[in-house]
């Protein structure tokens, strides 16, 4: 655990150091990635989309989608390679490993996990390895969601199990390899393993981040198969389904993988982002149903607490925000909304008071955005889920790109995913041959 | 099936689970709980621990759908009393919504006929039904579902030791209904007053609510009683107006609902405008989508009431959460329809006689349900 520490101390000082010490931004990653990988020297040059095959688009098939953003290649913005795997597995969340060289995607629906070479040649990933035995390794954990990358393992966040299919679920972790290691099921008032708050505990699942140096791991809550595989205009209308949904945060120890407090935050509390500052010990999530930013913060005891601190737009119209990006300078926090397909800039400079600031209507309907680590490049995908994307004649399937300069943002370039005959664009990972000078690179 | 065949079959049990649960669900047919009358066993299709046990392993095992992601119990799942208490209506493969309610397994070995609209004729035909439908389990053909079973290694052996021979559509069948036939449920509160003559097993609620039940409700005219067991059903169909209700409200349907967020939190939502690749909620007719007779619009077939408190939400729709509020359905005399059952009338019940029938109806619960529970999980979910 104490190189784990060490290793985790070393590579955020290095990013810090990076920044401080240029003046000016000069290296370029995602933000909101684990602190372990490797960070990517320059610019991001090539976007992977993790693509839920669609009926009557192509090949009807889930993919992964490879766009080139090289703003100097002949192809800047175009797609240049697909990788279809076969069949409607509802395609949701990728992540990559620490060393980068793998891309994880996995499947909500069946439960699979395609492991795909993204070093050999970074503009063409390609299947190395496909686990088919999830839920029987992991004992009945399914649909993996998160892949978050500790040192030569990875972190699965899975939503639902194999008993019910409702929210009850667990955290699975992997070797780089692929090989099964360990399965932390989430709390539930019946087994709480030790943590407190009974009373909030709920079992569910949805993603993971990490605060390496005090030890803490934070995960979140959404819902169980039969309602995110379900369409929308049903679970909505019934009330037993509403129920069903994720009000619940947990603190965990990093280094035993144990559960330590259970938290109240309630309305599907989905995306976890810790600020990056080196004495920034809070984190932020977006409370999906209820559309209210929470604040995860330790108190004057050290004690964590949840508190909601924005409602962001109208409360009776709720955004129902898919996703949200933290800027590197912990100053800003991108908010992306589902229902009005509008991005919003939000001012978190005071975590406990944020304002919005800014917003722009990117399309019909977005769920993930995801930003270079300076912050003036940002990609922002379409799709939610199978069953609750738009399917009236508003809706499109897309990635699109924007620069953003501190006051406007500006599309670089656009994607239709649909007219490409590619599916519904979800979750999007960033690649670079840089990361990769022991491998020969294919054509750059 | 005659006593001594069953305790022969008790005595030679053997079979891929666990030997004593397998026991145990002999023995509860053997000798039914409390309440129940005797089970009937189609006589060529005899119960042996060897069935019981393969049927359960059937029964958990989600690769006997076309993406190996549901089983029978993810619809009827055993801590949610044999049907899915976390929605209206359950969800089929890759999330395809289905338009009626999940009936429970519990004591189904009763059951004079199959499904909500009574299409099927016994345990061991209805199984195809969920297994073939495209909504459901997704077994593109009949064959690629028993090439699914004979390719897994752990069913080696298992249909041979069980019917003498490899899987086919016949031993699929009769395994899948032994093990149904044995989750049997009584020996509940009620039984032990009424059937049993202990005069404190139930309180004085549900002793005022069975009278309302036999008396002045009407309840026991389709959820009948006998002398000395109670099924609590007379097995027929009936319009009661809950199919009639989604008709007239598809009809009023706005493009927005009121959905509860959270609890306390409720607001307007705007519907998308199709189905978002769901199977969409059609028209269900009922009886008469499979007779093609208009005496029989809208009419669904009578469910059992034992371990009613445990199988929410209710009605063939699920569209009713509590048992008060179908006690408070009744009481407002069903919805009217031209079709209405005769015996749905408004009924003269006060709030505390509608507390009453509800204590009554919470009396039902079996003594048994965790053993049930027990055995069920018993096996391995299949993967």
């Amino acid at each position: 655990m104490q190189n784990v520490l060490s290793k985790a101390r070393t590579t955020i000082g290095a990013l810090i150091l990076s920044l401080v010490g240029h003046g000016a931004p000069v290296v370029a990653d995602e933000t909101c990635q684990s602190p372990y990988m490797t960070p990517i020297k320059g610019q991001e040059e090539f976007v992977y989309v993790w693509t839920l095959g669609m009926d009557g688009v192509g090949d009807e098939s889930d993919k992964l989608v490879t766009i080139d953003v090289r703003p100097d290649s002949e192809t800047y913005g175009k797609v240049i390679s697909t990788y279809s795997v076969g069949g409607q597995h509802e395609a949701h969340h990728s992540g990559l490993s620490d060393d980068r060289r793998t891309l994880w995607a996995g499947t909500l629906d069946d439960s699979q996990l395609y492991l795909f070479d993204i070093a050999t040649d970074p503009a063409k990933p390609r299947l190395k390895k496909h686990i088919t035995d999830f839920v029987e390794a992991s004992g009945g954990a399914t649909g993996p969601h998160t892949v978050f990358a500790l040192p030569g393992r990875v972190l699965i966040t899975a939503t639902s199990n194999n008993r019910d299919h409702g929210g009850r679920s667990a955290l699975v972790e992997y070797t780089n390899d692929g090989d099964y290691v360990a399965t932390y099921w989430i709390p539930t008032p019946d087994n709480m393993q030790g943590a407190t708050g009974k009373e909030f505990a709920d079992g569910y699942n949805y993603d993971v981040r990490v605060l390496p140096r005090k030890n803490i791991m934070l995960t979140s809550s959404w819902t169980g198969w039969s309602n995110y595989m379900r369409d929308s205009n049903e679970v909505l209308q019934d009330a037993e389904a509403m129920k069903r949904w994720g009000n619940s945060m947990t603190i965990w120890n990093l280094h035993t993988r144990q559960p330590l407090k259970v938290l109240q935050v309630p309305g599907a509390p989905l995306e976890v982002r810790w600020a990056l500052g080196e004495d920034h010990n809070y984190a932020f999530t977006h409370a999906s149903l209820t559309s209210k930013l929470w604040l995860i913060y330790q108190d004057d005891k050290g004690e964590w607490q949840a508190k909601d601190v924005l409602t962001v737009g109208d409360p009776e119209n709720p955004t129902f925000p898919g996703s949200i990006v933290i800027t590197n300078d912990d100053r800003y926090l991108w908010w992306q909304g589902i229902a009005d397909g509008t991005t919003r800039l939000i001012d978190v400079s005071d975590p406990f008071h944020p304002k919005e600031i800014y917003k722009k209507k990117i399309g019909a309907q977005i769920n993930m955005g995801s930003s270079s680590w300076d912050g003036s490049r940002i990609y922002f995908t379409s799709s939610a889920l199978s069953k609750w994307d738009r399917d009236d004649e508003q809706a499109e399937q897309f990635l699109r790109a924007y620069t953003w300069d501190g006051k406007e943002l500006k599309q670089s370039f656009s994607v239709d995913f649909v007219a490409e005959g590619l599916g519904r664009a979800h979750q999007m990972r960033f690649g670079a041959h840089s990361l990769y000078s022991d491998v020969q690179t294919a054509q750059r | 099936m005659a006593l001594g065949t069953l305790l022969g079959a008790l005595a030679a049990a053997s079979a891929a689970g666990d030997e004593d649960v397998d026991v145990r669900a002999l023995a509860r047919v053997a000798a039914p709980p409390l309440g129940l009358p005797a089970v009937p066993v189609p006589a060529d299709n005899p119960l042996t621990a060897a069935k019981v046990a393969l049927g359960r392993k059937l029964f958990f095992d989600r690769r006997l759908s076309h993406n190996r992601t549901m089983s029978c119990a993810m619809c009827h799942i055993p801590e949610q009393g044999f049907t899915n208490n976390e929605v209206a209506t359950p969800v089929g493969v890759r999330g395809r919504s289905l338009p009626r309610n999940a009936p429970t397994t519990y004591n189904v070995a009763y059951q004079r006929s199959m499904f909500h609209d009574a299409r099927d004729t016994s345990l061991e035909n209805q199984i195809f039904g969920p297994l073939l439908s495209p909504d459901e389990m997704a077994n593109p053909s009949v064959g690629f579902l028993l090439e699914t079973i004979a390719g897994a290694p752990d069913y080696a052996g298992l249909f041979e030791a069980a019917f003498g021979g490899p899987v086919d559509v016949i031993k699929l069948g009769q395994a899948l209904a032994s093990y149904q036939r044995t989750v049997l449920s009584g020996n509940s509160p009620f039984d032990r007053w009424h059937f049993g003559g202990e005069s404190d097993a139930v309180p004085d609620a549900a002793r005022r609510g069975y009278a309302l039940f036999t008396g002045k409700a009407g309840c026991v005219a389709c959820h009948a009683l006998g002398e000395r067991d109670a099924l609590f059903t007379d097995h027929g169909l009936h319009n009661t107006g809950i199919g009639y209700v989604l008709v007239a409200g598809r009809a009023e349907r706005k493009d927005a609902v009121k959905v509860e967020l959270m609890p306390g939190v409720v607001v307007p939502m705007k519907l998308k405008r199709g189905s978002g690749g769901g199977a969409r909620r059609e028209k269900d007719l009922g009886r008469m989508g499979i007779t093609d007779d208009p005496r029989d619009l809208y009419a669904f077939k009578t469910p059992s009431l034992r371990n009613v408190a445990l199988t929410a939400p209710y009605m063939h729709d699920g569209s009713l959460r509590t048992l008060a509020d179908v006690v408070r359905f009744y009481r407002d005399g069903g919805t009217p329809n031209p079709a209405l059952d005769p015996l749905i009338r408004p009924l003269d019940l006060d709030d505390d006689e509608v507390a009453a029938l509800v204590a009554f109806l919470e009396s039902l619960t079996g003594d048994d349900v965790d053993e049930l529970t027990a055995d069920a999980r018993s096996v391995a979910v299949g993967n």
